[in-house]
Order: C-alpha cells, then sequence, then structure tokens
C-alpha cells in the first residue's frame, strides 16, 4: 500500500507516494537523489547512513521514511551554502580526515549534530560521540583532528579549495519511482 | 643515502584532488550509479558448505511479474577461472563448495521483486559431507573439495637457501614455536559491487569499484569467453579496497551474464552480509611454525619456517599469499640459512585471498613472536635484536632480493626514541610492558607474468593545464593526488595544474592496478617519466620562441625559463597553443612506461621480486588487567621508511589506518564459523575497530632516498599492516608473562593463560 507523504529535506520539500516499509536512507537515495547518504551495514552499527533530523543523528537505514513526514531532515548536500563548505567539511580537506571518503558524510553529520548542540566538546566527548561511526581508512586520528580544528577554530579562512574532481558523472537517473517536487 | 633534491610539489601538504566531491557526498561510488532501465540483481547463494547440485527449477521466478532474467550456470560457458588456478565458476556447475557460494541469480525492476524471486527458485541439493580443518583436509579419505585435486592440496612449497641442518648446529640458542592466524575481513565500508551493460554488437560496459581494471578485465573475458577488448571497465569511486576488490569474486561477472540474458544494465550490490560470506576474500587462514636458531650475541643463524595454510573453497591468490608469508621476512634481517616449507589447502570454508599485507601479518605475526622469544632467552633488549640483525642498504636476502635502499636501522632509532624505550624498560611497571617488531613490504611484485609495470599519457590542454590518463585506479588511498604531484614536479607547474581521468580499459593504458603497494613508485614513475616526454615537447617548441637551446631551459610555477637568464621567459599556456595553433599544429600528448627493474623468481622462487623493499619499527606499551585480561595500548609508537614522502596526508593516512586494521586483528577481528558456516557475518559481530579503540599515537617517517623511486619514493600502504599483532602480543608478553598464540587476542584468552601461568607456579613451589 503506498502513501502520499512530503518529507522536508534540507529546506527543500517533497511529495512522495511510498510503500510505508520504506526505510529513509532508500528514499533519499532512490527516490530523491540524494545519494551522498551511504549504506556500509544496513543494521545500524557502521554510521554511514547518518542523517540529521530534528536536530539528532540517527541511521538513516533503521528509519521509517514515512515516520519523517513533518521533520527537518538535514542531508550531506544540504550542508554547503551557495559553494560555501561548512566549516567541518573545510576541516575534513585540510586535515585529511578521509580516505575513500564512503563513511565522511556521515561522519561529518554526526560531528555536526555534536557542535551544534555543543560547540565546544572536549577532545574525549569526541571520540565517545563519534564511535559510532566507522570508518576502515583513516585509523581516526585525522577525522578527529579535523573535528577539533573546528572546535578550537583552527581552519584556516583563506583555504582555497581545489574544485571539484574534472571526472564526468556517469549519467544519473532515478530509477525506481519519479519524483514530485513541490515548492 | 639522504634526501638528495629539493621540491617544489612532491612533499608539500596539498589537498586530495577529490576532496571537495568526498566532502560534500558527491564523490560517486558504485552504488550511486543509476542508469535508465536499469534492473537491479539479487544472487541465489549456497546454503551449505558442500553439496550436489541435482537440479534447478527456475520457471516460478521467471513468471514473477517484473523479473527480466533467471540465470544459472546454464547461461555460462561453465569455464573455470582464478588468478593463478582456474577453479572457480561464475555459478555453481554441478556443486558447491561454500556457504554463500553464488548458485543462480535474477534480474528484476526493484530489489523487493528481485528477492521475492530468489526465493522462487528450486534447487534440488544432495548435501555432501565437507572438511573444515586444513590438517583434516590433507588427510586420506578426507572429503574432497576439487576432485583433481589429491589430499585437497592446492600447492606445496619446500626451499632450502644454504645449510640448515648445520647452521642450527652452530646455533647456539634455538627457539620453536606455532601461532594461528585468522581470516580478516577488509570491512571496506562500501561493499563491492558493480553496474553492467551489455550491447547487442557484443560489448560489455561493467561499472565497478575495482581496485585492479585491467587484471578484471582479463579474468571477465577469460570467464565469459570474450576478447579482453569485448570487456570494458569503468571504475566508479571506490570506498575502501585493501586488496579485497582485486576481482577474485564473482559479483561482475554475475552482473553481466544477468545484463546480457536481460538486455537492460544491471546493479548488483552486496549486502554486508554477501560481502562477509562471498565478497571480498578475506585473509588466508594460517597456521605458522618457526624454529629460529641465534647465536650468543644475538645473531640470528638459521631459521626454519613451516606453514600450512587454508585458502578455503578456492584459492585465487593465495598460492601468491602463501609464498610471502614463507618467505617475503627474509628481506627484514640479514638472514643466511633459511629453509621454508608451506601447504595450501583446500577446504569447504570461505575462499580467501588478497588483504593488506598479503600474508605478511600472518607471518610477521609468528616469526616477530618468534624473534622477541629468542630475545628473552638470550637476555637481550628486543630492540637490540633487531639492530644486530636489521638490514641495510645493499642486502641481498637468500631468495635474491636486492635492497637499493634500507633506513631499518633509522627507523629503529626512531622508534626508540619516540617511545622513550630504555626508561620505560628500566622503569617496568606491574603489568605493563613494551613490544616491538620491525616490517618489510615491497613496492610492486613481479608474480603476473615477467611485468611489473605501469603505463600513463599526459595531454596538455591549450590552456596549459594537464591531464593524466591513467587506468591505475584510485581505490580511496589517495594516489591519484601522488599521481599528480609528480606529474606537476617534473613538469613545473602547480599541482592545481594537473588533473587524472577516471581509469577506464578503453580510454587508459594498460595498468596493473593498485596491489603490492606498488602505485607510488611504479605508477609514480611512469607518470614522471610521461610528464617528461611532455616537458621535451614543450622545450622544443619554447627553444623557438625564446631563442635558446632546449637544453637550456627549466620550468617552475608553470613557466619556462632560460636558466641563467631568468629573465627571459614564457608560460606553459603559450608554449602548448603556440604548438597547436599554426600551420600543422599538434597538441602536446606524452607518453610513459616504467617497469622495475625486478627478477621473476624461477621456479625455486629465486629471483628479486620487488624494484624496492619498504621498511618500518613499531612499538607499544601496553598495560593488561589481570583481573579481566583487559589490553590497553598505552602508547603507539611507528618510524617507517617510504623512501621520500610525496604526498604528507595520505602517507600520514596510510600509517594511521593501517594500525587500525592491525589492532583489529590482533585484539578483535576473528571469524567464527560452524561447519563452514560463518556465525557472525556483520559489523556488530564482527567488531573493527571505532575512533575510542585508537591509542594514543606518535609517528615519523625516515629519511630516505630510494634511487629507482620517482623523485626517491617507495611504497607504504601495506607496510604498517603487518607487524601490529606480533607488537602487541610481545607487549602483552612483557607485561604479563603470557604469549598468546591463536588470533585475535582476546580477554577471555589472556585470563586463561593467566589462570594457568598462576597453576604452573604454584605447582612448582
Ligand atoms: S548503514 Fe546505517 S548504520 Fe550502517
Ligand atoms: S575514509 Fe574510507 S571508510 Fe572512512
Amino acid at each position: 500500500m503506498k502513501k502520499k507523504v512530503t518529507l522536508t529535506v534540507n529546506g527543500e520539500e517533497h511529495e512522495i507516494e511510498i510503500e510505508a516499509n520504506r526505510l529513509l536512507l532508500q528514499v533519499l537515495r532512490d527516490t530523491l537523489g540524494l545519494t551522498g547518504t551511504k549504506e556500509g551495514c544496513s543494521i545500524g552499527v557502521c554510521g554511514a547512513c547518518s542523517v540529521i533530523i530534528d536536530g539528532r543523528v540517527v541511521s538513516s537505514c533503521l528509519t521509517l521514511a514515512a515516520a519523517c513526514a513533518g521533520k527537518k531532515i538535514e542531508t550531506i548536500e544540504g550542508l554547503a551554502e551557495d559553494g560555501r563548505l561548512h566549516p567541518l567539511q573545510q576541516a575534513f580537506i585540510e586535515y585529511g580526515g578521509f580516505q575513500c571518503g564512503i563513511c565522511t558524510p556521515g561522519q561529518i553529520m554526526a560531528a555536526k549534530s555534536l557542535l551544534d548542540e555543543n560547540p565546544k566538546p572536549t577532545e574525549d566527548e569526541v571520540k565517545e560521540w563519534m564511535s559510532g561511526n566507522l570508518c576502515r581508512c583513516t585509523g581516526y586520528y585525522k577525522i578527529l583532528e579535523a573535528v577539533m580544528a573546528v572546535v578550537n577554530n583552527k581552519i584556516d579562512p583563506d583555504f582555497a579549495f581545489r574544485k571539484r574532481e574534472q571526472t564526468a558523472k556517469i549519467q544519473s537517473l532515478d530509477v525506481y519511482k519519479s519524483v514530485a517536487k513541490t515548492n | 643515502m639522504a634526501k638528495a633534491e629539493k621540491f617544489s610539489v612532491v612533499g608539500q601538504r596539498v589537498q586530495r584532488i577529490e576532496g571537495f566531491d568526498k566532502v560534500t557526498g558527491d564523490s560517486q561510488f558504485i552504488a550511486d550509479i543509476y542508469l535508465p532501465n536499469m534492473l537491479v540483481g539479487k544472487i541465489l547463494r549456497s546454503p551449505f558448505p558442500h553439496a550436489r547440485i541435482r537440479g534447478i527449477d527456475t520457471s516460478k521466478a521467471e513468471k514473477l511479474r517484473g523479473v527480466r532474467a533467471v540465470v544459472t550456470a546454464e547461461d555460462t560457458i561453465k569455464r573455470p577461472w582464478g588468478a593463478f588456478f582456474a577453479d572457480q565458476y561464475i555459478l555453481s556447475v554441478g556443486k558447491t563448495r561454500y556457504v554463500g557460494e553464488e548458485v543462480a541469480a535474477v534480474a528484476a525492476v526493484d530489489p523487493d521483486i528481485a528477492e521475492e524471486a530468489i526465493d522462487l527458485i528450486e534447487v534440488d541439493w544432495e548435501p555432501l559431507p565437507g572438511v573444515f580443518d586444513a590438517e583434516e583436509a590433507m588427510q586420506d579419505g578426507a572429503p574432497l573439495v576439487h576432485d583433481d585435486k589429491a589430499n585437497n592440496v592446492a600447492m606445496t612449497m619446500d626451499i632450502e637457501r644454504g645449510n640448515i641442518v648445520q647452521a642450527f648446529a652452530e646455533s647456539d640458542v634455538v627457539v620453536e614455536d606455532t601461532f594461528v592466524s585468522m581470516p580478516q575481513w577488509h570491512c571496506s565500508i562500501e561493499t563491492i559491487g558493480s553496474v553492467a551493460e551489455y550491447a547487442p554488437n557484443g560489448k560489455y560496459t561493467i561499472y565497478m569499484n575495482t581496485q585492479t581494471l585491467f587484471n578484471a578485465r582479463y579474468r571477465i573475458a577469460t570467464a565469459l569467453g570474450v576478447p579482453e577488448t569485448d570487456v570494458r571497465i569503468i571504475q566508479s569511486a571506490v570506498g575502501g579496497g585493501f586488496g579485497g576488490k582485486s576481482c577474485d569474486d564473482n559479483n561482475a561477472l554475475v552482473a553481466a551474464v544477468l545484463a546480457r540474458k536481460a538486455g537492460k544494465p544491471v546493479k548488483l550490490i552486496n549486502t554486508r552480509e554477501e560481502e562477509f560470506l562471498a565478497g571480498c576474500r578475506p585473509r588466508v587462514f594460517m597456521k605458522i611454525n618457526v624454529r629460529l636458531g641465534f647465536k650468543k650475541d644475538g645473531r640470528i643463524r638459521a631459521k626454519h619456517i613451516k606453514v600450512i595454510a587454508d585458502n578455503g573453497a578456492y584459492s585465487a591468490k593465495a598460492p601468491a599469499i602463501t609464498g610471502v608469508a614463507a618467505m617475503r621476512h627474509d628481506t627484514c634481517y640479514k638472514y643466511s640459512d633459511v629453509k621454508t616449507e608451506a601447504v595450501l589447502v583446500y577446504t569447504n570454508k570461505i575462499p580467501t585471498g588478497a588483504f593488506r599485507g598479503f600474508g605478511n601479518p600472518s607471518a610477521e605475526w609468528a616469526v616477530e613472536q618468534a624473534i622477541d622469544l629468542g630475545a628473552h632467552e638470550l637476555g637481550i633488549d628486543p630492540i637490540e635484536i633487531a639492530r644486530i640483525n636489521a638490514a641495510e642498504t645493499g642486502y641481498v636476502s637468500p631468495h635474491g632480493n636486492r635492497v637499493n635502499s634500507c633506513e631499518l636501522k633509522q627507523c629503529l632509532d626512531m622508534a626508540e626514541k619516540m617511545m622513550d624505550w630504555k626508561s620505560k624498560r628500566a622503569g617496568k611497571q606491574p603489568n605493563t610492558g613494551l613490544g616491538l617488531a620491525c616490517t618489510v613490504h615491497v613496492s610492486g611484485k613481479r608474480h603476473f607474468g615477467d611485468y611489473d609495470g605501469s603505463s600513463a599519457t599526459i595531454k596538455l590542454n591549450e590552456d596549459g593545464k594537464a591531464l593524466i590518463l591513467s587506468g591505475e585506479g584510485e581505490c580511496g588511498q589517495g594516489v591519484h593526488t601522488a599521481m599528480c604531484q609528480i606529474a606537476a614536479e617534473e613538469l613545473g607547474v602547480p599541482v592545481e595544474d594537473v588533473e587524472i581521468s577516471r581509469a577506464d580499459t578503453d580510454l587508459t593504458t594498460f595498468c596493473l592496478g593498485a596491489f603490492a603497494s606498488r602505485l607510488t613508485y611504479v605508477s609514480g614513475n611512469a607518470v614522471k617519466n610521461a610528464a617528461a616526454n611532455v616537458k621535451q615537447q614543450l622545450f622544443e617548441q619554447a627553444s623557438e620562441m625564446l631563442e635558446a637551446n632546449a637544453e637550456d631551459l627549466v620550468s617552475h610555477d608553470g613557466r619556462i625559463f632560460v636558466r641563467g637568464a631568468e629573465g627571459k621567459s614564457v608560460s606553459v599556456s603559450d608554449v602548448a597553443r603556440a604548438r597547436l595553433f599554426r600551420h600543422n599544429g599538434a597538441p602536446i600528448v606524452g607518453s610513459g612506461s616504467f617497469d622495475a627493474d625486478s627478477v621473476l623468481p624461477d621456479s625455486t622462487r629465486f629471483g628479486n621480486e620487488s624494484g624496492a623493499y619498504n621498511y618500518g619499527v613499531q612499538a607499544a606499551q601496553v598495560h593488561v588487567d589481570p583481573e579481566t585480561g583487559q589490553v590497553k595500548i598505552l602508547y603507539f609508537v611507528i618510524a617507517s621508511d617510504c623512501g621520500t614522502v610525496i604526498y604528507p596526508l595520505g602517507a600520514e593516512g596510510q600509517v594511521e589506518g593501517g594500525l587500525s586494521q592491525g589492532i583489529g586483528y590482533a585484539l578483535t577481528e576473528g571469524l567464527q564459523i560452524d561447519e563452514g558456516k560463518p556465525l557472525n557475518p556483520n559489523f556488530s559481530d564482527y567488531r573493527i575497530p571505532s575512533m575510542r579503540d585508537m591509542p594514543p599515537l606518535q609517528h615519523a617517517f625516515a629519511d630516505s632516498y630510494e634511487p629507482t623511486g620517482p623523485f626517491g619514493a617507495k611504497g607504504l600502504g601495506e607496510l604498517n599492516m603487518d607487524p601490529t599483532a606480533a607488537v602487541i602480543s610481545n607487549a602483552i608478553f612483557d607485561a604479563v608473562g603470557v604469549r598468546i598464540k591463536t588470533l585475535p587476542i582476546t580477554p577471555e584468552k589472556i585470563l586463561k593463560a593467566l589462570r594457568e601461568k598462576a597453576a604452573l607456579e604454584k605447582a612448582k613451589t
């Protein structure tokens, strides 16, 4: 049985028809084309699918999409404003807080939810908080460094970003469902 | 040898070239590829470790609405394939040999329908007795995993250099013990996946998150029975490789067969459970017996190692991995007389394969503990034993490996200082201990035929910016950034002026791919040569413009200057344009190749496996809680010799990430398996380290220069995975006097050992 729901993602409203059992992760990726949120374990352990709902970080692989109607959903795609990266995004580049980058959207969303609530956490608080986000590449040192750089205001105000990777995107289309965007 | 040159781009803390895409979620990983009319694939896997397939009925699945293709072995040419031995099929032919093996597959319009269709496939199974232990598998009468492999033996090795009997006779102290290592999964946060398309003209296009595109193309073409150029592999962003994505599994092949039958693109992504059962091939199980003979002064006189390796149901790269476990360490210390015996065995378990370290972590787990045993027996500080025996520049191992640069002794000094080894050792606290191990790795490995090379093309655009075309896949480690730096350094342009293509077997020249810590060294040299070729063309053109000899020109900061008359210059973009926009104009395109000066090992495995050897030292201080058996790593230090560091952020990341995998291997990561059925194929029961598990760390790079490397660089990626388990075990022994010989080192094992030790001491008094 399909159901009409309106999801507010990164400030944009999407009116969609979905099965009641569809997970937020699937809807973000397959229906809305927001593929920045990743799937790593599907059981709520790795944090790759972390998004922020009404200010709290959650695993979108365990969250029913229909239950998010009327709530404020933030994903990695919503962080940069007018091409200006969020300080956490900048810090991850500056301090090398990723290698393959598959865990990075989740890491950044988890860190953002912490800093939104507590802008001055201690290093131990960051470690505890971020331990729900697995990374197999970095050994976490540079992730911690990046988050602490934001906490301690140590990101370079004049940092010049290398522009986007030149590699062309492989054609991207919605497959399973069509998208109806409102507003 | 000290650093010979000063660099302007190499060694600078440049940012990762894909950085922007990685932090915005824009990087396109395999699951992020959606093609028009794309179907979703799903695999029916064997629930049995060993079973005959009497028949498969797919009719119900085919009739399900939304199903576009159902395939079994009948849809394939049933040609076995494999990295070294052709022993596995795309889909089971006649029988299955492990839990999770691919038996049939479907493609459907959505994942739920695909799942439902899988349940509708009926297989007539006849379960067969299985064999799950390597030593049992070798017994006469054990069930045969492959009918043509007597006693389930895949391969044996027996090599002696020097005179091992005499060498032990001349030893003052002999130690011997047996160490068991476990399979370890790569646990890349992105699982293996592919999106395959088939065009009616016979061409397959497969998007893959593979780290070895051209090897993948070769194997896929072989198994499909088509020419290599009928298969095009395009690399997506890769969410972690570590050896697991080097195409030893069937994912892309099943996707290709489905795409051909369905006539539509098919996406097939492993679930996490599938990844554990039958995706990336985990580290080979090994039981290693080590016997070492020492002279009184600490010199190693003799080494005899016996390896029993269990490669599970199919061999993949295990024959080479077993060889590495048996021999690689002989390049770490100055050995003279060594004997190595190894046997590789089939069982009805998950096929194993390449994982960061490639046999070396299993071997160093054993050998570096045996060295520690020797140090205690001799009453010599382990760091001194390492110093006495450490390889040096110019060393030639008993197997022929020639070491052009080696800063192992410098690494020992660095580690000693960072750990404050001497004073911590002198002021030893109860239940606290120090451990150390040395490590060696290669920079490329000559084992896929007599070639360990790479190639690259660089095209110079009319705006003066260079684009590297390379088939060497970026698998997340950041090597593309290092390659851009190398090209920029050689061309004399800022790193921002160099870009690099996605790897694509149709558009880029032949490259072996990311394995054996080879890319910075091997592909770095190829890129450097291609850049030199571009520079030569630039200088020819510029010499006309500057009215000077090409030999007198130099380039830096994106401009070409006349040496000694730096006022006279022209920009790279002006030169590129001048060369192009004129009568008979032509763009500047350069190409370069490199093949390491190594020697393909002969039938006795004598040769020189790599062009360069990387060294390192790790040391840990641990505390063991005698009440709970919990190990806490108080401090960890690492010194690495990777020659010149090209890309510091990336190099540091390799060290730190290697350590985290090493800690997981040592302490938490272990397969639980019952009659061939893995019991913990998920991230909550198979525990990889999280941020809070990482110890305080200090690490540094040796002042080192590899004469054959690009700007003095050599490999690094695997080095710091290799010794960690032994380091931690040695430190635990120093702390509480018990040695755990089976991985992982759990608190339960420590407690049991402590109790046994206490009982023994009590019995003595
Ligand atoms: S995919 Fe949701 S927590 Fe791992
Ligand atoms: S950067 Fe690869 S998993 Fe975190």
